[in-house]
């Protein structure tokens, strides 16, 4: 009962931070470039900006609603203020929460997966920060390296081999689950390669195809544990 | 001074290294409360510890690749611009693909090096714009909308779990799905429908990553190493990437 009254603050209080600093980071982010641009001596030429937003942003809107949806349960409340607010969810922060979460083991929903989510998205944050402030301060330095042609293959295959890793650990739960999304997949891919460009918007079908038979499969699992 | 060294200019570096510096602190403050409400609510310091250690070392490999995305358009938006961009908000592979959209809605081209101080702001402005809605969303709507998943899954189970766990596994287990079957797809027919000529690399990468990662676990499970764990999805990376400069492509 104590911790539950516990929780339900700190719930509370997350709501209030995460929101005062969304807003403060999205005047920050809207209001970077009139001040870059006020130092340079020229402004945003807003019509412009109003008719590109027309012809790119909107695809990007509706990205982004989806990925509201899908990953807000996932992360929690404070571990979705802090992703949404330091980006580069599908490549890093989703795959970093649920592996944390796996790790120590915590439920979706419960005060654990909550903290842990945000333990786990603030540290994500926190290293790319101190990554990409390094590189920038070492860039000369740095260049060669990382533009070296003979680690090129290895920096362009960053994703492949996150999502290779994760393959193994969740398909390795339940393979037939995994098995009929990714014959889909590949199907579609295979018949339809101009999808690949798309790939971040074909999670949304491949995903509510495994979430049904995993549905399905948990429904028959509850009602045989119930005829028991 | 030209458009380059003028967007690499101390001002532009303070005011893009200010946004950065303040969600630093930000994650700083959301971290410690975590922390501290973990401890409040019993938790066993040891397994924070765990999921901090991981998500570090997890966090690494991926940041080397978001910081050649800065490199990548440093040649064109200038070095602090692409910075803020990468570390707050933006996404990899959103970046780069707005940025060139929108220097072709004012008339340029990023890889020419037709910037100018006119058309920068702009850009600026529509890379900041396009992408802020799920932010704008969390605002508005996170609590509600967690709040409602709340009441349905209390009453649909009286406590906590049930379903949830196995649809948050499902829904990672179709990401997964839907980007390897993108590197399956590509290989078949990414040059011509079942032309088999596409580009095998990524394949060859999720397998050594996925064998490193089976290798990884076998330790960790079967001999009793589950310090390794902690290391297990940054190892596995490695090698992923590692096979990728082997096979040169």
């Amino acid at each position: 009962m104590e911790n539950q009254k516990t929780y339900e603050a700190y719930l509370k209080s997350t709501h209030r931070l995460g929101r005062i600093v969304s807003v403060i980071t999205l005047i920050l982010l809207v209001g970077a470039p009139f001040a870059i641009g006020a130092l340079l001596g020229a402004e945003p030429d807003l019509g412009a900006v109003a008719r590109a937003f027309l012809s790119v942003g909107l695809v990007w809107t509706v990205s982004s609603v989806v990925e509201f949806l899908v990953y807000t349960p996932m992360l929690g409340a404070g571990g979705s203020y802090l992703a949404f607010i330091t980006g580069n969810l599908i490549n890093m922060k989703i795959p970093c929460a649920m592996n944390a979460k796996e790790l120590v083991n915590a439920k979706s929903g419960t005060a654990e997966n909550e903290v842990i989510a945000t333990l786990s998205i603030a540290t994500s944050a926190l290293v790319t920060i101190v990554v990409l402030a390094l590189g920038v301060v070492l860039l000369i330095p740095l260049q060669p390296v990382l533009q070296s042609p003979v680690l090129a293959p290895a920096f362009d295959n960053v994703v492949p081999a996150l999502f290779g890793a994760m393959a193994y650990k969740y398909y390795r739960k339940d393979p037939l689950l995994a098995l009929i999304p990714l014959t889909v997949m590949i199907v579609l891919f295979t018949l339809v390669p101009s999808l690949t460009s798309s790939t971040s918007f074909m999670i949304i079908p491949s995903g509510a195809l495994a979430i049904a038979l995993s549905w399905f499969k948990y429904r028959r699992e509850t009602k045989g544990a119930v005829r028991k | 001074m030209s458009v380059l060294e003028q967007l690499n200019s101390g001002g532009v570096y303070l005011i893009c290294g200010s946004i950065v510096a303040f969600i630093a602190v930000v994650c700083v403050i959301f971290m410690v409360r975590a922390w501290r409400a973990g401890k409040a609510l019993g938790m066993d310091t040891t397994r924070m510890k765990r999921a901090v250690t991981a998500s570090a070392t997890f966090s690494v490999l991926p940041s080397v690749g978001i910081l050649l995305g800065v490199l990548a358009l440093s040649g064109s938006l200038g070095v602090p611009w692409p910075w803020l961009r990468l570390s707050v908000i933006g996404a990899l592979h959103y970046e780069t693909q707005v940025a060139h959209a929108a220097a072709e809605q004012v008339g340029i081209s990023l890889s020419s090096g037709q910037m100018t101080v006119q058309a920068f702001p702009t850009i600026a402005l529509l890379m900041s714009i396009c992408i802020m809605w799920g932010m704008i969303l969390s605002t508005m709507f996170n609590r509600r909308y967690l709040n409602r998943l709340q009441q349905g899954k209390t009453r649909k189970t009286g406590k906590g779990g049930g379903f949830g766990d196995k649809a948050m596994a499902a829904m990672f287990i179709g990401m997964v799905s839907a980007y390897i079957g993108s590197y399956v797809g590509g290989f078949i027919s990414g040059n011509g429908l079942f032309s088999f000529k596409g580009s095998w690399t990524p394949l060859v990468v999720v397998a050594a990553a996925a064998l490193a990662m089976a290798m990884f676990t076998y330790f960790s499970e079967k001999k009793g190493k589950e310090w390794l764990d902690n290391f297990s999805v940054a190892g596995s990376m490695l090698i992923g990437m590692l096979a990728a400069v082997l096979i040169g492509q």
